[in-house]
């Protein structure tokens, strides 16, 4: 055996003395990066104002949209997701790239990721999720098939190219990219599923109270983040009287969707906090009439008129505390696509100017103001407005379900103080009220309906935008609505709570992620 | 009276026919379809979706095949699946009647426990300044409702005093002091709200039956206050209050789901209200079904009662 000499003897000793003290600074730091993230701890209480589905455990059964994420966004993950700064932020998927001819997307997939019961997360619970989901049935027309590529690599092939794939599959405008474990779903069947749901999100499930609560626990070996918070409790109140009450009683963390005489409430307490969230929905007033020659709605400057006629900020101080936005387009700022319009002054005046050039010097008898559940108090005040400058209505309230059914069938009449809130970007926010195909819409202009048809056909986003953009400013010009403001609401913080995580992902209006809600620490 | 029993038990399978009927179709019939409130909350084309939609949830076909499948389906306990949360139905309202149940019971005492020794009191001590006072007492329980009631008392003392009624359900087998914590109050509002009419016709009856003759023998004989009122005059005055607790029982359940609202108690009064709010058909059907047997056997008991009340029925198989 060759001896070592001293030199090379000594420089051995370096060399696994230095690997030693790399090793050393890197595995102490991940174990000192791992110590500092402190374990989850406390629990936070919603009180809700609907009563959580059991449809919303799984994905693949979710058909509404916003109030299912507050599960979605708990239990569940997404390839790609609406997250903080970013609305499509890759998520589960790293990355994904797009084809040249705009028919092949294909997704790289984040390795190491489990489910709650410790199945790994592969590909093929990608195409899983995606074929059995209810939602977005657009989304699995425009689809011609999912190719796994490979355990990490996920193809989806279009039958044709569609710009707006990633907004319906990557955004809040659907479910289609939230995963679900393909082999413990065909296990236990989707019964059994929505009984006890496994998912990759920050809180596993724990159990679930039909009609009372919903309770989770943190998920630390969430690939994210480790949640601050032990326990999420959801507890479903209808009442919004009950939910302050609860609030002050500190029997809830957060109270969502407060009237504006319990914000009131909450502003007086000095222990509470209130929070203001929304700017997805906004609200506008739909002229149906407008398409019959015979009605003072037909005028463009009468509708212009009842825009004018309206006090948007008075309106949004006495409903929402003054948090809603006077808005001059139902398309939200926010939104992909969107065009900046101003909202038209409040000048009853200049209503009373141009209703008498309209030949209604002395106002008109305008037939019904249908309100949209719930919002009667907010048309009542509206219809007060118009009646200033002599548009008199009659307010004409309606069940939900009556409601819905009968604007759908375009059995409604005279104006309606509506509520437009898809997600997604201009063209699906305008998609079922501007062109007249729409389900809502009650008529049409052929220009615009030409428009529209050519923007989901147009590939080259700049061209897509200038289209979209045109079409908004030709529907504000003709003054298709009269758009009121972007709806924010308000919602009660109890003192325990340090971070709600409310509007950090606007528009998503609800506490989201949840793993960065944060309670105060004793 | 078996054979009574018996009877009215086979009764109630042609009442409770034409209910669900009546009901099945009623609520199909009304403004609002449960396809348009499921498309209204999607993004996907109206024409094939719909066609869709329908055909998944079985209202393609045409009515009247629709409630025979249904009929069938609750002869063998299937009262089907909810349309919205594709969950069973029988499933959802065993865990729910039981809440509701127990609340319209505790209300039920409240009323009785409140109505009868009033009633009997103000009877006896007609045009007194007691008498007086329990009079206006239950005429401001008729005119104030119940849900508004509720409400200031769900809101006002969490400003006043910080303190509001328990929300937290706990069942009755978890827990049975929390339980009633958490019921007595809505149970106490709701009961109040029953037991003015309660109160007035048992202080009506109890007048008419102190002017009796045998009542009058009955003082002559020298007996005290308590067996005239409690041993003569209260069984035969109880009878028509009795018939009213009876015609009662489907306002109690009507008052139960504003309370449950309320209260945010998992009974079936909420399940109905969201229910109906979403069109949701098989529940609809589901629960009034159930609220139908329930009325129906309420009522057979006030019956029955009556031959514990008044020796002098018989009843005829």
């Amino acid at each position: 055996m060759p001896r070592i000499d001293s030199k090379q003897s000594r420089t051995r000793g370096f060399v696994l003395t230095l690997t030693a003290l790399v090793g050393f600074l890197l595995g102490g730091g991940v174990g000192d990066e791992a110590r500092a993230q402190p374990k989850p701890e406390g629990e936070m209480r919603w009180a809700l104002y609907v009563t959580i589905s059991p449809q919303w455990f799984d994905p693949g059964e979710v058909i509404g949209v916003i109030t299912p994420f507050w599960v979605l966004y708990a239990m569940h993950d997404a390839l790609v997701k609406a997250m903080p700064g970013n609305l499509m932020a890759p998520s589960l998927a790293e990355s994904w790239t797009v084809s040249a001819d705009q028919k092949v997307y294909e997704f790289k997939l984040r390795e190491g990721v489990k489910f709650h019961n410790g199945d790994p997360f592969t590909a093929e619970d990608v195409k899983f999720s995606f074929l059995r989901t209810k939602g977005a049935r657009i989304l699995r027309d425009k689809v011609n098939e999912v190719i796994v590529v490979g355990p990490h690599r996920v193809r989806f092939h279009l039958h044709e190219p569609w710009p707006d794939f990633m907004t319906f599959y990557g955004t809040l405008a659907s479910s289609a990219s939230w995963v679900v474990p393909k082999k413990y779903v065909e296990q236990v069947g989707v019964e059994g599923f929505k009984k006890h749901p496994i998912g990759l999100g920050p809180y596993k499930f724990v159990s679930h109270n039909p009609g009372v609560e919903l309770v989770m626990e943190a998920y630390e070996g969430y690939w994210r983040k480790m949640p601050s918070v032990k326990r999420l409790v959801y507890k479903m109140v209808p009442e919004p009287t009950t939910r302050l009450a609860m609030l002050k009683r500190g029997e809830v963390d957060l109270a969502y969707l407060l009237d504006a005489p319990q914000a009131e409430e909450v502003r007086r307490d000095p222990t509470l906090k209130l929070a203001f969230s929304g700017g997805i929905g906004v609200f506008f007033l739909d002229f149906f009439d407008q398409w019959d020659p015979k009605s003072p709605w037909h005028d463009r400057r009468v509708r212009q008129a009842a825009s004018y006629a309206i006090d948007r900020r008075t309106l949004s101080e006495v409903e929402t505390l003054g948090a809603s936005k006077p808005a001059g387009n139902i398309v939200p700022r926010t939104f992909e696509f969107a065009l900046p319009l101003e909202p038209d002054p409040y000048d009853p005046a200049k209503a009373k100017q141009l209703l008498a050039e309209a030949g209604y010097p002395n106002g008109f008898d305008a037939g019904d103001l249908h309100a949209y559940p719930p919002y009667n108090s907010t048309t009542e005040v509206v219809g007060n407005y118009l009646g200033a400058v002599g548009i008199k209505t009659r307010i004409r309230t309606m069940e939900r379900a009556a409601f819905f059914s009968a604007w759908a069938t375009k059995k409604l009449r005279g104006v309606c103080m509506c509520v437009v809130a898809p997600y997604g970007n201009a063209a699906s926010r305008m998609s079922e009220w501007v062109p007249s195909s729409g389900i809502y819409a009650y008529g049409g202009y052929p220009d615009i309906d030409a428009l529209y048809k050519r923007q989901g056909l147009e590939t080259d986003r700049l061209k897509r935008q200038a289209l979209l953009h045109q079409i908004q400013q030709l529907v504000h010009e003709r003054v298709r609505f009269a758009p009121i403001w972007d709806y924010t609401w308000p919602s009660g913080v109890g003192p325990r709570v340090e971070e709600p995580a409310l509007m950090l992902i606007n528009p998503y209006p609800w506490s989201a992620p949840l793993e960065d809600v944060r309670l105060k620490r004793k | 009276m078996l054979t009574y029993i018996l009877r009215r038990l086979l009764a109630l399978v042609p009442t409770l026919f034409f209910a669900s009927l009546i009901v099945f179709v009623t609520v199909r019939i009304i403004p609002g379809n449960v396809i348009d409130l499921m498309l209204s909350q999607n993004d996907i084309a109206v024409g094939k979706d719909r066609a869709q939609l329908e055909a998944a949830l079985g209202l393609d076909r045409p009515m009247h095949i629709q409630y025979f499948r249904w009929v069938g389906g609750a002869v063998r306990g299937d009262l089907g699946r909810s349309l919205w949360q594709n969950t069973p139905v029988t499933a959802q309202l065993l865990d729910r009647l039981p809440v509701t149940f127990e609340l319209g019971l505790l209300a039920l005492t409240v009323a009785l426990g409140v109505a009868l020794p009033i009633g009997v009191y103000s009877a006896i001590r007609q045009d007194t300044t007691g008498d007086y006072l329990t009079r206006s007492f239950s005429i401001l329980m008729l005119a104030i409702p119940s849900f508004w009631l509720g409400t200031l008392v769900m809101v006002f003392p969490s400003i006043w005093w910080g303190w509001s009624p328990e929300i937290k359900y706990v069942s009755l087998g978890q827990d049975p002091l929390k339980n009633l914590g958490q019921m007595i109050v809505p149970a106490v509002i709701l009961g109040t709200s029953l037991s003015a009419v309660t109160m007035r016709l048992t202080r009506t009856m109890m007048l008419e039956v102190l002017r009796q003759d045998y009542i009058r023998t009955a003082w002559a004989k020298g007996l005290s206050e308590r067996p005239v009122v409690t041993r003569h005059a209260l069984r035969n005055a109880l009878i028509p209050v009795v018939t009213l607790i009876g015609l009662q029982a489907p306002l109690l359940i009507g008052g139960a789901v504003i309370m449950e609202q309320i209260f945010v108690i998992p009974g079936m009064g909420l399940l109905l209200l969201d229910a109906v709010g979403q069109r949701d058909y098989p529940i609809i059907t589901g629960v009034f079904l159930i609220l139908g047997v329930c009325v129906m056997l309420i009522n057979l008991l006030v019956d029955l009662s009556y031959g514990t009340l008044d020796p002098r029925v018989r009843y005829r198989a």
